[in-house]
């Protein structure tokens, strides 16, 4: 382990975080807080999308899976059972083993194939879970889906805000210590040159589906903290429609950034939002994909660093433009 | 036995669908090295606008062609709006064709209404035969025999002809293809209306069978064509039919028997295809 490095975006990170932490004492607003929420979880979501994509370069179509088995796994175990922190734990270790050795298996068998494999591979395995939980009626209601109880301690707003914002805080930490460390750097670069590092000596598909493994980990920690906020279960937890989220959340954010999904996951929640709300003004909005879909496009061709890769890359040259100039200076004088 | 015979007839029929599917996903793979995420979004527009025509002309025949030619029109679109910008780029040419998939299945509900449809074999075509004790479908037959022939004009064309081999010469070598004077960005377009228009075939074929569309279907069937194409071999012709018929018959004898798990079967297949021969049951390009 590499002794850690105090650096300056820590504290911005910290500071904004803060912030957010305080929101709940001041402004009590049942909508935005529960907005918020929703902004935390997949930001959780995205976050682990793209520690495949952008840290990686692995395309998964399949990562709705992962935060389905999440939310089945709790609201399952605990509808079965009492609503205690107990078993909401156990149900939480339950989706993160389940979460883990489906990843695993995935990774397995396709990491070592062209990237086609493990999208194709992860879509088809996401269609074989929707098909699962619709079909087998008797522990996941089918369809129709079922409301459980939750432990008292989340039945508060305030609390499930801060819950979810902690775990956010937590995981990125986390996550970003991962990809800093000596093994993050190794997927990086194998994301920039694959040969490259198999021929240095590194196992690459260890690394691939440790990434896939992890991610998916991370995926359902976010499908439990859904099922937390929403106290009901049903089929569209493993739609394409929650993959496409993540992908849009990633994309737009900026890919590999790690903070752009977090930014991303806020822009799409607030646009599913109050796209939702003008459905009543005019039918085409009831159609939101559609739009989603070409700004995704357009993002893919034009726009493919999003957000805050596009911010970082115009610090980076001019940083390096002052830093050229002040070299000629220094020949000049 | 008689059960067995009309299981079998079901299966080959479904495989010769998928096969349709596979075939252009298949074919612009094989071809182009591009990996078509909105393939089923061409089935899908296929089905519709075939339907479309047939309630509009009360003529099949005229809807299989309409079908193809909105297969050949999206193509074309597609290839140039999509396709174009990210050739060479695996990564980003699954992301935007999926993202194109969205666009297609959710402009169809725009343009055709959200609800499903009924759709119904032109009634020359309904009915069946009876050989002995066995009941043959009609259209069940007219799929099986139009999948075949496809697969036959497909073959001969790619193999036997001159467009065939500046298809295939063109795969190998770019850049000298383009320096005999030939227009190899024009001849990869047409490849992509060609798979497009495949796929849309397909799709107006599965109308009458299935007996509803929807606009999730595309979807549906684009997992069983992906399927197809990796237990295959990605990019192989021949493979792709076989694989085709194989998944189709082990599906027709599930839904059967056991109908819960004929998706989980298909899964199988691929994944026991993907542990012991991950390059597909068949190699090469052809």
């Amino acid at each position: 382990m590499r002794p850690l490095k105090w650096e300056r975006s820590t504290g911005i990170y910290l500071l904004v975080f803060s912030f957010f932490l305080l929101v709940p004492f001041f402004y009590d607003n049942r909508t935005i807080l529960f907005l918020m929420t929703q902004i935390f979880i997949f930001g959780i979501f995205a976050m682990s999308y793209d520690l495949l994509l952008g840290f990686t370069g692995i395309v998964s179509f399949g990562h709705a899976m992962f935060f389905g088995i999440g939310a089945y796994s709790v609201s399952v175990i605990i509808d079965r059972n009492e609503p205690t922190m107990g078993y909401l734990l156990l149900g939480t270790i339950v989706g993160i083993v389940i979460a883990g050795v489906v990843s695993l298996l995935a990774g397995l068998l396709t990491l070592r194939l062209k990237s086609h494999f493990y999208a194709m591979l992860t879509l088809a395995l996401a269609g074989l879970f929707l098909v699962l939980a619709e079909k087998w009626r008797g522990v996941t209601g089918g369809n129709d889906g079922f409301t459980m109880q939750i432990p008292e301690f989340f039945k508060d707003r305030g609390h499930l805000y801060l819950t979810c914002l902690v775990s956010l805080i937590v995981l990125f930490f986390l996550v970003r210590r991962f990809t800093q460390s000596p093994t993050g750097r190794v997927v990086m670069a194998i994301r920039e040159n694959e040969q490259r590092v198999e021929s240095i000596g590194f196992s690459i598909m260890f690394y691939k589906v440790a990434v896939s493994v992890i991610s998916g980990i991370v995926a359902s920690i976010a499908g439990v903290l859904y099922i937390l906020s929403l106290r009901f279960v049903d089929t569209s937890v493993f739609a394409t429609d929650v993959t496409l989220d993540a992908l849009l959340m990633t994309i737009i954010g900026g890919v590999g950034t790690l903070v752009g999904p977090l930014i991303g996951a806020g822009l799409i929640e607030v646009a599913h939002h109050y796209l939702s709300e003008l459905a009543s003004v005019h039918w085409i909005f009831e159609r939101w994909l559609i739009l989603f879909g070409i700004v995704y496009i357009l993002a893919v061709i034009f726009f493919p660093r999003g957000i805050v890769g596009s911010l970082q890359y115009m610090w980076a040259k001019r940083s390096a433009k002052k830093k050229s100039s002040s070299k000629e200076k220094d020949l000049a004088s | 036995m008689d059960l067995l015979l009309s299981l079998t007839v079901n299966g080959l029929a479904t495989g010769m669908l998928i096969f349709l599917l596979a075939a252009g996903l298949t074919l612009i793979f094989g071809l182009m090295d591009v990996l078509n995420f909105a393939h089923g979004g061409l089935f899908a527009w296929g089905a519709y606008s075939g339907v479309w025509v047939y309630d509009l002309t009360g003529n099949f025949f005229v809807a299989i062609i309409g079908a193809i030619v909105t297969g050949l029109l999206l193509g074309l679109l597609t290839e140039y709006l999509i396709i174009r910008p990210v050739y060479g780029n695996h990564v980003q040419q699954i992301l935007i064709t999926l993202g194109f998939m969205i666009v297609l299945s959710e402009m169809l509900k725009v343009v055709f209404g959200p609800d499903q449809k009924a759709a119904q074999p032109p009634a020359f075509m309904d009915g069946s035969f009876m050989v002995g004790d066995v009941i043959l479908i009609k259209y069940r037959l007219f799929i099986i025999l139009v999948g075949a022939l496809v697969y036959a004009i497909t073959f001969y064309i790619l193999r036997k002809t001159k467009i065939g081999l500046i298809v295939r010469a063109g795969v190998m070598d770019k850049e000298m293809v383009q320096s005999l004077g030939i227009n190899i960005r024009l001849v990869f377009m047409l490849v992509f209306m060609v798979g497009s228009a495949l796929a849309a075939l397909g799709g107006v074929l599965l109308a009458p069978y299935s007996g509803v569309i929807y606009a999730e279907m595309g979807m549906e069937f684009a997992i069983l064509a992906f399927i197809v194409v990796v237990i295959g071999g990605m990019g192989s012709f021949t493979g792709s039919l076989f694989a085709a018929i194989l998944v189709g018959l082990a599906q027709s004898f599930m839904a059967y028997y056991y109908s819960d798990l004929s998706l989980a079967v298909n899964m199988l297949l691929m994944v026991s295809v993907l542990v012991f021969r991950p390059q597909g049951l068949f190699t090469g390009k052809g």
